[in-house]
């Protein structure tokens, strides 16, 4: 249903969830057509009221912008002062959930860490990976270094068992 | 039990009605400039604690108790005998009958031929 007359005056709110809170306020309750409908104009009725009134508000202050304390001023002067709790909890109750909200996206943006700390980790991580590349090698080194010795001392100790080995077949044979 | 207490805080704590054209009505009248939005989410509240006391009054106030219906009339009687809801009457005329309408018409007619 849209609407393309640019009339102000037939601004109102949606049928739909008028409805609803009548089916709620009222539930089994039969409502006649025509009185939905009233409802509908009482509501965009009541706008107007509350604005005006804390427009006129607000004039009186030194303040361009319709604030929440004139609205709460309205409500009173005109008799609807028993709504002023529920309504300010509801706007405490709003204002909490647009702050858990900004919190959380920002949160999943960055995954709680802030950008240098991101960096820094990086930088640690890179470091960390050099260190442990140059203690492989190292260790590398050693070993290599290590397995020569050996290689060195063993054809040492067998050239030395060769001589020993030819002295000894010479005992040997004599025992025979 | 306690589920349906919370269910009906969070209800209460949260707004139904959209409050982008509630700022639109709002800004609709005449004079009014700008609107903090804060202002704007009390609005918006208040009109729908508005739409549920109305609905509720008119109900209680009504001859539609105990026949379970929420009648046209209802709305008019509230509005014209409720002082809270008496802004109302511009938009609610109580209606008449036709025949109850020509009955006054005839007893003035009367009443000038008296004179």
């Amino acid at each position: 249903m849209a609407s393309t007359s640019g009339n102000d005056d037939d601004l109102t709110i949606p049928r739909a969830a008028i409805n609803k809170m009548i089916k709620e306020t009222l539930p089994n309750v039969r409502v006649a057509n025509d009185a939905r409908e009233l409802v509908v104009n009482c509501c965009t009725e009541f706008i107007h009221l509350i604005s005006s009134e804390a427009n006129e508000i607000c004039n009186k202050s030194d303040k361009k912008t319709i604030s929440p304390e004139h609205v709460i001023n309205a409500l009173e002067s005109l008799g609807f002062a028993s709504y002023i709790t529920e309504v300010k909890d509801v706007l405490q109750e709003c204002k909490t959930v647009a702050m858990k909200r900004r919190k959380a996206s920002s949160r999943l943006e960055n995954l709680g860490i802030p950008e240098e700390e991101l960096l820094r980790q990086q930088q640690e991580l890179f470091a960390k990976a050099r260190q442990q590349q140059a203690e492989l090698a190292q260790q590398e080194w050693l070993q290599m270094q290590q397995a020569a010795q050996q290689a060195q001392m063993a054809a040492a100790s067998i050239s030395a068992n060769q001589q020993a080995g030819s002295s000894q077949d010479e005992d040997e044979d004599d025992d025979m | 039990m306690s589920d349906n207490n919370t269910e009906k805080d969070e209800r209460k704590k949260t707004i139904s009605l959209p409050i982008s054209r509630v700022r639109l009505i709002m800004k609709s009248s005449p004079d009014v400039s700008s609107i903090n939005q804060d202002a704007l989410f009390l609005t918006t509240k208040a009109t729908e604690l508005f739409v549920q006391h109305l609905a509720r009054a008119s109900f209680n106030n009504g001859s539609g108790r105990d026949t379970n219906t929420l009648s046209y009339t209802d709305l008019a009687n509230t509005a014209e005998e409720n002082d809270t809801f008496h802004f109302l009457t511009d938009i609610l005329p109580q209606k008449i009958l036709a025949r109850d309408y020509l009955k006054s018409l005839e007893d003035m007619k009367e009443d000038e031929a008296d004179l």
